[in-house]
């Protein structure tokens, strides 16, 4: 099967992810793909929330926390500032309070703690993951290309996704039973009516978030996985690991796309030892990856003679990937 | 309690200081041992809060609730924070 025959034969697909080790070219990948659905005529969004985000640097132009910016036609690429995010944030939850009370100015134990809780790492992890949840939400686009961080990031927040989902539900769960003790209460001073829950809506409102956000992670039907290798030793064992982990979390792993490639007539040309060795080596993982992966690979991305930046590139690729079978 | 079955290494002397220290220091150190354990206790709790239930929260969603709780901070900050528990209540 090439990558081609998986998007024409799965229409279904929303949600597109391609994950691997940092440097093997997912950003290259996801613009590719994302270029060539947009030339399909497909509505799509291309968007990371890496803070050294390179969707700027591969379209050459800056994006960096400017919400989705068109690129070509159909296609719209987005980067977001999770700092900015979190300050805004910040002043969201501060205005609130004021609004709530009606006071002047925010109690200072609680504007420590706001300042204090956006100071921690977990803070940016955080708020990134809701700003996914609140791209995918949205529902505008035929395809989300979500280039995402390097794998132990990727892992991170797709274990996020399944212990906010716990945590939530523990603690809605308690909320609840507060409120069934708040009824009795409520009943033995024969008070007609209960004052509707806040913290509970809150918290339903945020459970729905995480459980959108995990559904669409370990849907096999819309989301598709793909990993990027490259004929290496190093990679193709730590790709094999992160395969293993990401099946523990229900991710539905949809194909393998070899990159880096380097044309195998190189070799026979009058070329100097050094390059020889490494011909000779990248075919022997080559061959190791069609062992173990097989037809699970769905393409194989050749080493370009320079590097993929601006669109002239990225649609050259496109072809290559898409048109010509990429064999 | 167990005075007279003492060996009379002390004799009168030791019953007397143990009465001493009973009178004394003993409610002290009950005290003292008391706090360690509840200041213990206040720290599994920030810690280890989940083995208890007691999430922890993720901050982004945390922050969301904080609102709604504002005016019962304090109080709730003075709650945890004292040291007294269930005991003290019932003794």
């Amino acid at each position: 099967m090439s990558l081609r025959t998986v998007f024409e034969s799965q229409p279904e697909r929303r949600y597109i992810m391609f994950g691997g080790k940092g440097g093997l070219g997912k950003t290259t990948l996801s613009a590719t793909c994302a270029f060539w659905l947009a030339s399909q005529g497909k509505r799509v969004l291309l968007f990371s929330v890496d803070p050294q985000a390179s969707l700027s640097d591969i379209f050459q132009k800056d994006i960096f926390g400017k919400g989705p910016v068109p690129i070509i036609q159909n296609l719209w690429a987005q980067e977001v500032d999770a700092d900015r995010r979190i300050k805004d944030y910040q002043e969201e939850i501060r205005k609130k309070i004021l609004d709530m009370y009606g006071f002047d100015r925010v109690p200072e134990e609680i504007d420590n703690y706001i300042a204090a809780a956006s100071a921690e790492p977990a803070m940016e992890e955080s708020a990134i993951f809701d700003a996914v949840v609140d791209i995918v939400v949205q529902g505008n686009y035929d395809y989300y290309i979500y280039d995402l961080v390097p794998l132990g990031h990727a892992l991170y927040y797709l274990s996020m996704a399944k212990v906010y989902d716990e945590w939530i539900n523990k603690i809605t769960k308690l909320r609840e039973d507060m409120r069934q003790y708040d009824q009795v209460a409520a009943t033995m001073r024969r008070e007609e009516t209960l004052e509707e829950d806040k913290i509970l809506s809150e918290l339903i409102y945020i459970k729905d978030r995480i459980n959108a956000s995990s559904r669409i992670l370990t849907d096999k039907r819309r989301t598709a996985f793909f990993f990027v290798v490259v004929p290496e030793e190093m990679i193709i064992l730590d790709t094999r690991k992160a395969a293993e982990l990401f099946s523990k979390f229900d991710v539905p792993i949809s194909g393998y796309v070899v990159n880096r490639v380097l044309p195998p007539d190189l070799g026979a040309g009058n070329i100097p030892q050094y390059l020889k060795n490494r011909i000779a080596m990248q075919q022997k993982y080559m061959r190791d990856i069609e062992a173990t992966l097989g037809a699970q690979v769905l393409a194989h991305v050749p080493e370009m003679e320079r590097d993929i930046t601006g669109l002239g590139m990225i649609e050259r690729l496109a072809k290559r990937l898409f048109e010509e079978g990429a064999a | 309690m167990t005075a007279e079955k003492k060996p009379k290494k002390g004799g009168i002397l030791g019953v007397f200081k143990d009465i001493v220290y009973g009178m004394s220091s003993h409610e002290m150190t009950r005290y003292a041992v008391r706090s360690r354990a509840s200041m213990e206790h206040l720290f599994i709790l920030i810690t280890m809060g989940d083995l208890l239930g007691v999430p922890i929260l993720p901050p982004y969603y945390s922050l969301r609730l904080l609102p709604y709780v504002t005016p019962q901070i304090s109080s709730w900050k003075r709650r945890m924070l004292r040291e007294r528990d269930i005991t003290d209540v019932l003794g």
